[in-house]
């Protein structure tokens, strides 16, 4: 395919903004990525790939690197957060359960390998580190960007990839719309064997109790890892400028005081002092101004607990990609507003879900948490929906041409 | 926007996405009644929020128990007469 000379600045290197440069590498269109970062270090922590987005990669050719480094869950398990009792399972790797049923893997991975993965397939000679964003300007046919460091750049399209906090919608909706949650994280990686008491640490599995919840999963090609999310319905109101904070060492571990030993015993091992603060990004009727758009958390920030952050980031990037492509610089306000229209529904939709969840895990013993232990069962039918997504489908669907495999066209 | 107008966009809404019968949809009856749950209402408030280029915030929405409750939102959001925002 022929390499047309649209400019496109994507700002933020993270997974939604290398997606984006990868699906715009598909189709035929080198953007350039500028990232903050003086390198690209992902903070530790890993996250999970579903089906509704490896598709993507697995057509561009990096399943197997991605494999190589990931960790198919065996199965998703509830348990009770202080007997530890399996409430309900759902097999995932066992049985090939999970593949069969959405038709591609479910992967735990740790955020650098994967970033490793998707920066790897990118030109290096576009991908700008150490350029942090200070101003968007304007102009009749282009947009300029101002970086930290002094340099200019002039660009057809701009994409705002950098997270929930993103300063790209800040510019196209004049406020800030993140919002604090009420409810924070701490989170660590812990090597398997340092958890003697984990019931099941192949798994993905939730620990629900009172006012909190514990998530985890293994990571690694050979599932040496387990990686936690403990998440807290604490502080109420978050006064750090940032969204990461440091905490007494013993807070973490005293937050959970009276789980299973499985529990504790993972946080402490982890002796990581510091709390996240979980962030949404209020919902949002425009996602463009102009020739600046948003994706992933910019755009839908929501809860973590689908596991469908960085995923809906990359359907995002790709139904964008594909949009982009087959317009070029024509109206861009009908192609953001398609890409809007085809991306918004599906995000509100998890981004509400996840909310629910939240509270859901957080139940303490009585007949809300019987009762919630009713729906649990039903959760492979109840969310089937996410996972089955095929991004490429949904473009047809209005119209644009999906992209297909290289193996598909031979 | 007339009452009736308001109604019928809103049935028209309900049976494009709950696949719901529109004679079924008056303002008395209850979207749990119309087998409406509450992902399908986000896809309905979603659509609404195109059509009429109005924010339903989800604390909003999330309330709604009758589909005269969506007409009341919108119509206290200034919903005019040309389908539009006031």
């Amino acid at each position: 395919m022929a390499k047309t000379i649209l400019r496109v600045a994507i700002i933020g290197g993270g997974i939604g903004g290398l997606s984006l440069g990868l699906a715009l590498q598909e189709r035929g269109i080198q953007a350039d990525v500028f990232e903050q970062a003086a390198e690209l270090t992902e903070i530790g922590a890993a996250i999970a790939l579903s089906a509704n987005s490896i598709r993507e990669f697995t057509r561009l050719g990096l399943l197997d690197e991605l494999a190589a480094k990931s960790t198919v869950p065996t199965e998703l398990i509830y348990r009770h957060w202080q007997d530890g009792s399996r409430l309900c399972a759902f097999p995932v790797r066992d049985d090939n359960w999970y593949e069969k049923r959405f038709g591609g893997p479910y992967f735990g991975i740790h955020r650098a390998d994967m970033q490793k993965a998707l920066s790897g397939a990118f030109p290096a000679a576009h991908l700008h580190l150490g350029c942090r964003l200070v101003n968007i300007v304007q102009e009749p046919d282009s947009v300029v960007l101002e970086f930290a460091n002094g340099r200019v750049e002039r660009a057809d399209i701009v994409v705002g990839a950098e997270g929930v906090r993103s300063t790209v919608r800040r510019w196209i909706t004049g406020s800030d719309d993140a919002v604090y949650s009420g409810t924070s994280a701490f989170r660590g990686i812990v090597p398997v064997e340092n958890l003697p008491s984990l019931p099941d640490p192949q798994a993905i599995q939730f620990w629900m109790g009172p006012d909190g919840h514990l998530l985890h999963y293994a990571i690694g090609g050979q599932g040496e890892s387990v990686n936690f999310f403990a998440v807290v319905e604490t502080p109420k109101v978050w006064l750090h400028p940032g969204s990461v904070a440091e905490v007494n060492e013993d807070l973490p571990v005293a937050s959970f005081r009276g789980w299973h030993p499985a529990v504790t015993e993972m946080i402490k091992a982890a002796a990581s002092p510091i709390s996240w603060a979980l962030f949404t990004v209020r919902p949002l009727l425009r996602w463009h101004r102009d020739r600046v758009v948003i994706l992933g958390d910019a755009a839908h920030g929501m809860l973590p607990h689908h596991g469908q952050g960085a995923n809906t980031s990359i359907e995002d990037a790709f139904a964008l990609a594909a949009l982009i492509a087959e317009a070029g610089t024509d109206d861009l306000d009908t192609t953001f507003t398609r890409y809007t229209r085809l991306r918004r529904t599906r995000t509100r939709k998890i981004q509400r879900s996840s909310q629910v969840t939240s509270s859901l895990l957080h139940l303490p013993d009585g007949p809300l948490a019987e009762r919630r232990n009713e729906r649990v069962s039903r959760v492979p039918d109840d969310f089937g929906w996410i996972h089955e997504y095929d991004v490429q489908q949904a473009l047809a669907g209005i119209g644009c041409t999906p992209a297909v495999s290289p193996a598909a066209t031979k | 926007m007339a009452p009736n107008e308001l109604l019928d966009d809103v049935a028209a809404t309900l049976a494009a996405i709950g696949g719901v019968d529109p004679a079924e949809v008056t303002p008395d009856r209850s979207l749990s009644d119309l087998d409406i749950d509450s992902m399908a209402l986000v896809e309905i408030v979603v659509s609404l929020e195109d059509r009429f280029g109005l924010l339903i915030a989800d604390d909003a929405w999330s309330q709604f128990t009758t589909v005269g409750d969506v007409l009341d939102h919108l119509e206290r959001a200034g919903v005019g007469a040309s389908g539009t925002t006031a």
